[in-house]
């Protein structure tokens, strides 16, 4: 009896603890202290005013679609190369060509090395061993999208039916033969559909390249918040909204024709129109950027990168910072603070989420699900959904950029930024959570004389939270690899040591630093993989 | 007391886009009574049973539960006290412990407050054991609903039905997704809880056999309208057969 009780009970304490840990993070800021710049309620003012009257002038509209083909030429380039690099080792990591499970190990081992590392840490390492090049930005891209979706397609390969393949084997197919008749046709529309959700994300991290220094819409936009032309700003954010938004709809309106019995125009539509931004992308990168891909190995580079990377590595340094205590006991100090900022975060986010979801499902606006309507459901519904767009099409540097001008350095901008940036993402997963439930016991609870709130509290948060637990401690992961990246403009934490230590060439400190981060990132999945297995029973 | 008829369905019509799901369905159910719904597939059984629970409202015609008009029937949460209703077993929130859906069937009586403590204390406990022991299934009462099988969903619906205990009882093909044993097994419990309570059931099957071994009448739907209606024990082997008939060889 005592262990049913415990079972009953097992999620509200996970529930405790979640909360608990939300509140600890938020220790982390002293809410006393000066947190605004004075005059920050003024130049948030200036901002939101702005959003209104985007600057259309003809010269700076130009400019936006120049730099948004920059921006998308990056991201197609960097894709090409993550999907080959997914390929491979997604098949190698799958284990469906041998069972051996150490090969198996250490091939997951590197996809998950490449994924941990952000994107823009990679385009920084390049930038410093072979300078300024687009190569830079489509590597930075490649590396860790590939270990993303490399992962992915190894899961999707693994799980494959057995009996097919069976049966294949039995006619003599080689291993090659049965991929391409077995596993693939079997994996192969999941695996298009997370790999446009991918390229969605592509954009966005292609944007924030320009932190770098490499160009595109990013770079415009810093550009312009550093000169206060807010005007401008939001000329290029819309811009980058509505590749994203074009993105989204692409990828949503190819699944559903996928999923078609019948042959549509819009499939040989898109693998034309991939075909052709492929070809854009590249030509673009390597007759206008005119950038050599022999030339990364000219001599010159080769010298920068050696003396980089052994810089890194602490050769013919006297007291390198990753043997010295007081380095490690700063770096963990700071890792500390990083993983307050990531839970702050998203716990800012969920709780936003939670606001906003309900009426941001369709089957709620339509008052199906609650069996009442009313007329202001589908405005709600409108301003919400509209938010959430706005939300994730910024990414969470180009958040930190804003809020820096409002608040001052630290932790809070931080994680403001990256739950601004999140609760968009987690309330569009969450809403269609919401919209795919089961309606059948929700009427039923109707019909046996549930109010609204009753219904909510026994018929909808049961069936949905399990499911948006893992959405959030999904999310959080996320958000513990991009918090180096908000440090970057000042926001505190990791980030921020790491920018200061690689103006002043410590690169020692940064080997350190990283060293600190790959640890934050395993232990975000280690924890997250409990709570997950903590939920499920 | 005995021949107070409970439930009055008037030249009932209901329209669905045009076409004609019930056609001026007449009949009346007495208190206690427990009637078997059959039909050829499409017939409107479900149509009508939506309609005795008011889910749908009729095009044509009256509808009278205990002496009250339909249209009369607007609080929920005195329906519910009424007719309570029991289908195959997706009505189950298949998320929550056992106990939680069985006691959903107090949610009509229980204010805010009552229903969030209870999710963290179980309210009125006692009631869900006697109605989970009553089922068979006390010692499921901390399970989570998704890993019983379907028979003892269905069982835990049913102990939810005597939490809310309505006078009336609908019951949409109960037994539809269930192997003959289960079947068997939910439906003489359903049927013995029934006369226990002295409640009023009506529940659509698709077994003639169970139809006559567990009901009082049967009523047979052809079309949207009735095809006959008579005491189980009058029923002829003709009947039937014409009922199922397939309409090409009319």
């Amino acid at each position: 009896m005592g262990k049913s009780i415990f079972q009953l009970h097992k999620k509200s304490f996970l529930t405790v603890v979640l909360v608990g840990v939300f509140v600890w993070s938020l220790f982390a800021v002293n809410w006393n202290g000066d947190l605004l710049h004075s005059g920050g309620f003024v130049t948030l003012g200036q901002m939101l005013g702005a959003l209104f009257t985007p600057d259309l002038s003809s010269e700076i509209l130009l400019l936006a679609l120049k730099s948004t083909w920059i921006t998308v030429s990056y991201a197609v380039a960097g894709m090409m190369l993550a999907i080959i690099i997914a390929f491979f080792l997604g098949i190698l990591a799958s284990g469906i060509f041998f069972q051996n499970r150490i090969l198996k190990a250490i091939f997951r081992g590197i996809l998950g090395f490449l994924r941990a590392i952000h994107e823009l840490v990679w385009a920084w390492l390049f930038v410093a061993s072979f300078g300024l090049s687009p190569y830079a930005a489509v590597f930075a891209l490649a590396l860790p999208f590939g270990g993303i979706l490399g992962r992915i397609f190894a899961d999707m390969l693994a799980d494959v039916p057995e009996e097919p393949i069976q049966a294949l084997k039995s006619t003599g197919a080689s291993r090659w033969q049965l991929f391409f008749y077995g596993y693939f046709p079997n994996v192969r529309t999941g695996i298009l559909s997370y790999t446009m959700y991918r390229f969605e994300c592509g954009i966005r991290s292609s944007a924030i390249m320009s932190f770098v220094g490499l160009g595109g819409l990013g770079y415009q936009i810093q550009l312009s918040l550093n000169d206060l032309h807010y005007h401008e700003v939001w000329t290029f954010i819309f811009f980058l909204i509505a590749v994203v938004v074009l993105i989204d709809w692409w990828s949503s309106h190819l699944r559903s024709k996928l999923n078609h019995t019948t042959k549509h125009w819009f499939i040989p539509f898109s693998s034309l129109l991939t075909l052709v931004l492929l070809i854009g992308a590249w030509s673009y990168i390597y007759v206008v950027d005119k950038a050599s891909f022999l030339e990364l190995f000219s001599e010159k580079n080769v010298a920068y990168a050696k003396k980089f990377f052994s810089g890194m590595f602490g050769v013919g340094e006297e007291n390198p910072a990753f043997f010295n205590w007081e380095s490690w006991k700063t770096a963990l100090s700071l890792t500390y603070d990083t993983l307050r900022m990531s839970v702050m975060a998203i716990g800012f986010a969920t709780i936003v989420m939670f606001l906003t979801v309900l009426p941001a499902a369709r089957n709620v606006a339509n008052g199906k699900l609650t069996l009442t309507s009313r007329w202001y459901q589908w405005i709600s519904f409108g301003i919400i959904r509209l938010s959430y767009i706005f939300s994730r099409a910024i990414p969470e540097l180009v958040w930190a950029m804003a809020i820096i001008f409002i608040l001052k350095p630290g932790i809070l901008p931080g994680a403001l930024a990256l739950a601004l940036h999140n609760f968009g993402i987690l309330g569009k997963l969450c809403a269609e959570v919401v919209e795919d439930l089961d309606a059948r016991p929700i009427r039923h609870l109707a019909s046996a004389g549930a109010s609204k709130a009753q219904i909510l509290l026994y018929g909808v948060l049961p069936s949905v939270l399990p499911q948006f637990l893992t959405y959030i401690l999904y999310r959080w992961e996320v958000i513990m690899r991009t918090t180096i990246i908000v440090g970057f403009v000042g926001a505190g934490g990791l980030g921020q040591q790491f920018k200061l230590s690689m103006s002043f060439f410590h690169y020692t400190d940064i080997t350190l630093l990283l060293l600190c981060y790959l640890i934050l990132v395993w232990i975000s999945d280690y924890i997250s993989e409990w709570a997950r297995k903590t939920a499920r029973y | 007391m005995a021949s107070e008829k409970i439930i009055e369905v008037q030249n009932i019509t209901i329209n669905f886009e045009g076409k004609i799901a019930l056609s001026s369905l007449s009949f009346s159910v007495k208190k206690g009574e427990r009637v078997a719904l059959i039909g050829p597939s499409g017939a409107g059984k479900t149509t009508l049973l939506n309609t005795i629970a008011t889910f749908i409202k009729p095009s044509d015609g009256q509808l009278v539960i205990d002496q009250v008009d339909s249209s009369e029937l607007n609080d929920r949460k005195k329906l519910a006290r009424k007719i309570g209703m029991i289908r195959q077993q997706f009505d189950l929130v298949h998320q929550l412990p056992v106990v939680h859906n069985v006691l959903a069937g107090k949610l009509g009586q229980w204010g805010f407050f009552k229903s969030l403590w209870s999710l963290i204390f179980p309210q009125e406990k006692a009631i869900a054991i006697r109605a989970l022991e009553r089922v068979g299934l006390k010692d499921k009462l901390y399970e989570k609903t998704a890993n019983l099988s379907g028979g003892e969903q269905q069982r835990v619906a049913l102990a939810r039905l005597l939490v809310q205990s309505p006078e009336i009882i609908l019951a949409d093909e109960p037994v539809a997704s269930l192997d003959p044993a289960r079947a068997e097994d939910v439906l003489s419990m359903l049927t013995k809880l029934v006369m226990e309570e002295n409640q009023t059931l009506i529940t659509s099957l698709h077994s003639v056999e169970y139809a006559k071994k567990y009901f009082t009448r049967i009523i047979a739907l052809r079309d949207g309208a009735v095809f006959f209606d008579l005491p189980v024990d009058e029923i002829q082997a003709e009947d039937l057969a014409s009922l199922y008939q397939l309409k090409e060889h009319m």
